[in-house]
């Protein structure tokens, strides 16, 4: 998938699948009366027109010969910058709920600037702490929003 | 119900008591941060915040989305300008000269003429907005399901043919926004589709999720690749422009309010293309045009008109028929339909307080905007040093708090971050993103409305082409699709988009 052209393969072909899987699904949904949309019609065109146009843009892009560009693809470094950034996006989300909103969010601060700026660990705890003291005060005291208070808060 | 200077006047005195003034600043101030800020555009701005303004009433909460989205217009040429790092796509030919004027110790001047200039488009383009929209209202009230479906199956088709040659990932793009809208229950059966049998997703995916990952989240992972860190201003000292430097720049700004006013009446149109169109047109009416791009003021006043005007205009057939013409406006449009308001005609007869008042507080916020940018230009010259170390997290942290607080459920902080991976893809695959963002916010009143008139036609379709209005419509949106196909059978080369609708 280096290639713009290659993508376009890959993607496509990948897309028309999407296509045939929302297809069948479709197929399973029940329901409706005489002269009613059924509940299934509009996943089915859908479905179609995934399927029509994932297949037309790999067979396109197969059949063009000549021009083409490469991606601008990450190099290993940006690869691993993306992939630590979505790990702790991740660990965020799924330890909210257990730590609570403002130590989930002081962690998560933590860790995310002083992984993309290594020198500045002291900034780093104290913009996540002010960060994290404001999520609760504002978010959950103030305006009273249904945010885990987490085990400090509780 | 035409325009009347009572309802005006009604929506003015709503607009200015002190809570909707003080809400109306606050949008400035943040559309204006937003703007300026590399790295959150407008429509993740609005999207994330959205759900926060659940707290204040209706049309507080519509004043200040729609201050945040103009401010951010405003606030876009100071990167731009100051740095040479576009705070949206809209502001990019605001670069070109921008920065060339800003490398010969003008900076001030050009922030201020870009300043000027959004706010004489923006207040040309509101009274405009005051007078036309209550007409296309009138008309619009004729509109029945056939219509509506028609309108909204033409706003699509124009924004995935204005993907260029790159039409079929337009059709891709909008098909799986569709699918993403699909998940959950029928509107008009409630039978379950796409579930799975799973309880999760039978409360459907909400497009803020959606947005908010296409937008924000893939926004932080392009810049996080290309690292960006540190950014370094120079010093602005005097702001004034000179008489000859506006009198250079009249002409100009009534030129592009035009072409991004009417342009910005159009589906598809969004600031990132009339702001291209406004340069280019200057170009071809300047005597010099040999200036241009070598700091040319007209060429930083052009893009900053066109963009507000093209704003501006977008509130027309919000309002007027409940159609988004770009990904802000269908934010907007789930922030209206979130306080239970139904945009089209109907808005202006059943909610003319709210209506008015949302439009007054637009003449108000164009003052307050000006203020705010211009004795203020320095202030946001600075906070363009804010590094993307620290920009970064917190953008992600505002993502996951405008997410969470819609449902307040984990699943949909999950959708963010599945969708700003796939917006990632998207990008660097050369997709659209445009015609999903507008297929997921349209796709529950466009099935309704399809539902609606099979019903009427006892399940014919041909009702869409024998009534005349939704005929138009029709024969519009195929002759787009058309001219979509045509330009994807000449292309001898891979698909590639030139240019997204907005950010």
């Amino acid at each position: 998938m280096k290639t713009q052209r290659a993508a376009d393969i890959v993607v496509g072909c990948g897309i028309a699948v999407f296509g045939v899987f929302i297809l069948l699904a479709s197929i399973s949904i029940t329901g409706g009366a005489a002269h009613r949309l059924p509940p299934r019609t509009f996943p089915m065109i859908v479905g179609v027109l995934l399927l029509l146009c994932g297949s037309g843009l790999a067979l396109k892009s197969w059949s063009i010969r000549g021009a083409d560009f490469a991606i601008d693809w990450p190099d290993r470094e940006g690869v691993r910058t993306i992939s630590v950034t979505l790990a702790s996006l991740a660990c965020y989300i799924a330890l909210m709920s257990p730590l609570g909103l403002p130590l989930a969010t002081f962690f998560y601060l933590v860790f995310s600037i002083w992984y993309l700026k290594r020198s500045k660990w002291l900034t780093a705890i104290v913009i996540s702490l002010i960060t994290a003291l404001i999520s609760h005060y504002l978010f959950i005291r103030l305006l009273g929003l249904s945010f885990p208070a987490g085990l400090l808060f509780e | 119900m035409g325009f009347s200077f009572d309802y005006l006047f009604q929506g003015f005195a709503i607009a200015l008591t002190w809570q909707n003034l003080l809400w109306a600043l606050v949008g400035c101030f943040i559309g204006t941060l937003v703007g300026v800020l590399p790295g959150i555009g407008p429509v993740s701005g609005i999207a994330i915040l959205l759900p926060l303004t659940t707290v204040l009433p209706a049309t507080s909460a519509i004043i200040m989305m729609a201050a945040i989205y103009y401010g951010a217009m405003y606030g876009g040429s100071t990167t731009a300008i100051v740095v040479n790092i576009p705070g949206e796509a809209s502001s990019v030919p605001t670069a070109m000269d921008g920065y060339e004027m800003a490398k010969q110790g003008k900076a001030g001047p050009a922030l201020a003429i870009s300043a000027i200039g959004s706010f004489v488009a923006g207040t040309i383009s509101v009274i405009a907005l005051t007078f036309f929209a209550p007409i296309l209202a009138d008309f619009a009230v004729v509109f029945g399901p056939p219509e509506y479906f028609a309108l909204m199956f033409m706003g699509l088709s124009l924004v995935i043919s204005l993907s260029g040659r790159a039409l079929l990932k337009g059709v891709i793009s909008m098909s799986l926004g569709l699918t993403a809208a699909l998940i959950g229950q029928d509107p008009l059966t409630g039978a379950a589709r796409l579930t799975f049998g799973t309880s999760t997703l039978n409360a459907g995916v909400d497009f803020i999720s959606v947005i908010v990952g296409l937008f924000a989240i893939s926004e932080v992972m392009i810049n996080v690749e290309q690292r960006i860190t540190a950014i370094n201003t120079m010093k602005i000292d005097n702001w004034m422009p000179t008489w000859a430097d506006i009198k250079q720049c009249t002409g100009t700004m009534i030129r592009a309010t035009g072409v991004g006013f009417f342009l910005g009446l159009l589906p598809g149109c969004a600031p990132s293309v009339t702001t291209f169109v406004a340069y280019d047109l200057e170009k071809r009416v300047s005597k010099h045009p040999e200036r241009f791009g070598h700091g040319a003021i007209e060429g930083v006043c052009a893009p900053e008109s066109a963009n507000n005007a093209t704003s501006t205009a977008g509130f027309i057939p919000l309002f007027s028929f409940g159609l988004p013409t770009a990904p802000s406006m269908a934010v907007l449009l789930g922030g209206l339909m979130m306080y239970g308001l139904q945009p089209g005609p109907m808005l202006f007869q059943t909610n003319p307080q709210f209506v008015w008042a949302v439009i007054a507080s637009m003449y108000i916020g164009n003052v307050m905007l000006l203020v705010l940018n211009l004795p203020l230009v320095g202030m946001w010259a600075k906070i363009c040093r804010i590094p993307f170390y620290i920009l970064g997290p917190i953008i992600v942290f505002c993502a996951m708090i405008g997410t969470y607080s819609i449902r307040f459920q984990g699943f949909d902080v999950w959708v963010m971050l599945l969708f700003g991976v796939i917006g990632y893809f998207m990008r660097k695959l050369g997709f659209p993103v445009a015609p999903m963002v507008l297929a997921s916010v349209l796709a529950q009143m466009l099935e309704t409305a399809l539902g609606q008139s099979l019903l009427i036609s006892q399940g014919s379709p041909l009702i869409f082409f024998t009534r005349p209005i939704s005929a138009i419509f029709m024969v519009l949106a195929l002759l787009s699709i058309g001219r979509g196909i045509w330009s994807q059978v000449k292309a001898k080369a891979p698909e590639v988009v030139k240019d997204d609708a907005e950010y």
